[in-house]
């Protein structure tokens, strides 16, 4: 624009004409631009409390929802995994197994290469440890007769494979005081592989939501675009790019997904409180002292950039769809 | 600083907005343009800011070539248009002060630039005092005048109004033409679309008449 570019005669006072625009002129416009655009949008958002609360509330279940359940999968791992390079067995004895005989048979299996150490738990003392546990103190004392038989309790060393567990078990299972011999490996690798799953499908069900997310921001901000459609259009005649009309609402939909994380943050946090009674009372129960493994600081900073980023994402999805729609001169 | 060649525009459905249009506008001309609704003077003015392209011929704008200009620079075509409309296309949701430094901001101007700009603007059109309101609370010859202002604060070196009197009484539309005028005066090229037939003939311009999407009349003002 060869003539355009000459210096106009100046309607306007003293100025300085439109080539003072330097390029680090322009590199400072934009990044003003940026702080107007992410201000702007922001101040929109508070002027309609209500409305974008709700989008953030939405928002928050949304990505809380998985959060929590990877907590909860977490938690269970983390117990398992304690007891998990423990195998163990548990040995039932014949209940006319008289205590003096169950310790002998006790002093003979810690003798095996095996076992790390036993422990005989009488018929009594399971029946108290039961008691605590269930708090059916009265239905056990209508019983009269202790019910449960007396176990040995064996923790095998942590190298024993399956197949010498298996051996030692058929071992147990043949001698006549025994009564029956649990494994505690196989119901924790049963709840290793029910976990696995867990986690999948924990991950399939964060997928699923954060495409809903992604839904969500971007009606919103269709819905955004709509309403300022005028304004689009006086911009863009008077020569605003691409660029510059998408950034507020880029930055509406960064403004939906951090205050959507940020909430669903407090929704965990809630839950956690919530559990963390209860889970106390249970671990105590156990004799254990577990308390519940919360979010790290980690996993707040990933959830808080995941949903930014979902924001934008949605917000861009959005614009491009839309905003080409509208252009002047239709 | 404009050139038409052999310029056709052809609408989807089939309708000849322009047939076969040549002309010529030097810089710093000031030309009216008339003719009846429909006889393609808004076609013409949205070619020229590239709303449109035309179907055949060639359009020219401070010597580049519109036909082969890519959508990633018309912004920047724009930036050099200052465009008034009929119905002035101000924004409400903001102040006449934000209306008027919206293509500063656009073209990325220095916020101290840009309040002494906003003010060169306002004080040509003689509404300084009014910066503050919302152009909602003002007349409609006040908000033609923001437009205008909104239209110059950038100095384009072409200005194009489409009706700018179209809803004015006589005395406000000939302050509008004044006004316009005025920045003519100072270089910038200016082309008017009106109706308002008496108002062109006191303004004695070149005059362009479109009749069917063709140039009938390119000259004096005498022929009305």
């Amino acid at each position: 624009m060869s003539q355009a570019d000459k210096p106009l005669p100046d309607a306007l006072g003293r100025g300085a004409s439109l080539k003072q625009l330097t390029v680090a002129n322009l590199w400072r416009a934009y990044y003003r631009h940026h702080i107007a655009s992410a201000k702007d949008s922001l101040s929109r958002l508070w002027q309609q409390p209500l409305s974008s609360l709700m989008t953030w509330l939405v928002i928050a279940i949304a990505l809380a929802l998985p959060q929590v359940l990877a907590i909860a999968v977490s938690n269970i791992d983390q117990l398992g995994q304690g007891w998990q390079g423990r195998p163990g067995l548990s040995v039932y004895l014949h209940k006319h197994i008289k205590a003096a005989k169950a310790e002998a048979l006790l002093a003979q299996l810690q003798g095996d290469a095996l076992v790390v150490e036993g422990a005989y738990i009488s018929p009594s003392q399971a029946l108290a440890e039961f008691e605590q546990a269930s708090g059916m103190s009265d239905v056990l004392a209508g019983l009269g007769d202790n019910p449960l038989p007396g176990v040995l309790q064996l923790s095998l060393i942590d190298e024993a494979g399956l197949e010498q567990v298996k051996v030692l078990r058929q071992q147990l299972q043949q001698r006549p005081e025994v009564a029956q011999v649990d494994v505690d490996l196989q119901w924790l690798q049963r709840l290793q592989q029910i976990l696995e799953l867990g986690k999948r499908l924990n991950w399939l069900l964060a997928g699923l939501l954060a495409l809903g997310v992604l839904l969500i921001v971007g009606n919103t901000i269709r819905l955004a675009i709509a309403a300022r459609k005028e304004e689009i259009l006086v911009v863009k005649t008077l020569g605003g790019t691409n660029a510059f009309v998408r950034r507020p609402f880029l930055y509406t939909g960064i403004w939906y997904g951090l205050g959507g994380g940020l909430l669903a943050l407090l929704l965990t946090q809630l839950c956690l409180w919530a559990l963390s009674g209860p889970v106390a009372k249970l671990a105590g129960s156990y004799g254990s002292d577990y308390s519940l493994l919360g979010l790290g600081l980690a996993d707040c900073g990933f959830l808080l950039l995941a949903s930014s980023v979902l924001g934008w994402l949605g917000a861009g999805l959005a614009v491009g769809r839309h905003l080409a729609a509208i252009e002047p001169g239709d | 600083m404009i050139q038409l060649h052999n310029v056709s525009k052809r609408y989807p459905g089939g309708f000849d907005a322009l047939s076969n249009l040549s002309l010529e506008i030097d810089a710093g001309e000031m030309v009216f343009l008339t003719g009846h609704s429909g006889a393609g003077k808004s076609t013409l003015l949205k070619l020229i800011m590239l709303m449109e392209r035309a179907t055949r011929g060639q359009v020219l704008v401070g010597g580049e070539n519109l036909n082969k200009m890519p959508a990633r620079k018309i912004p920047f075509l724009r930036r050099q248009i200052g465009v008034v409309f009929q119905n002035h296309q101000l924004l409400f949701d903001r102040s006449v002060y934000e209306n008027i430094a919206l293509p500063l901001v656009i073209a990325g101007f220095d916020p101290r630039d840009i309040g002494r700009r906003v003010r060169a603007a306002l004080d040509k059109v003689g509404l300084l005092s009014k910066e503050k309101l919302n152009p909602i609370a003002l007349s409609g010859g006040e908000q033609q005048r923001v437009g205008i202002a909104r239209a110059v604060v950038n100095k384009p070196p072409v200005l194009l109004a489409d009706e700018p009197t179209g809803n004015l009484d006589p005395k406000l539309s000939a302050e509008i033409m004044t006004l316009l005028q005025q920045f003519n005066e100072v270089g910038v090229t200016v082309m008017i679309a009106s109706h308002d037939l008496d108002l062109v003939k006191r303004m004695n311009k070149r005059l362009l008449t479109l009749e069917g999407g063709q140039l009938v009349h390119d000259g004096s003002v005498e022929v009305l």
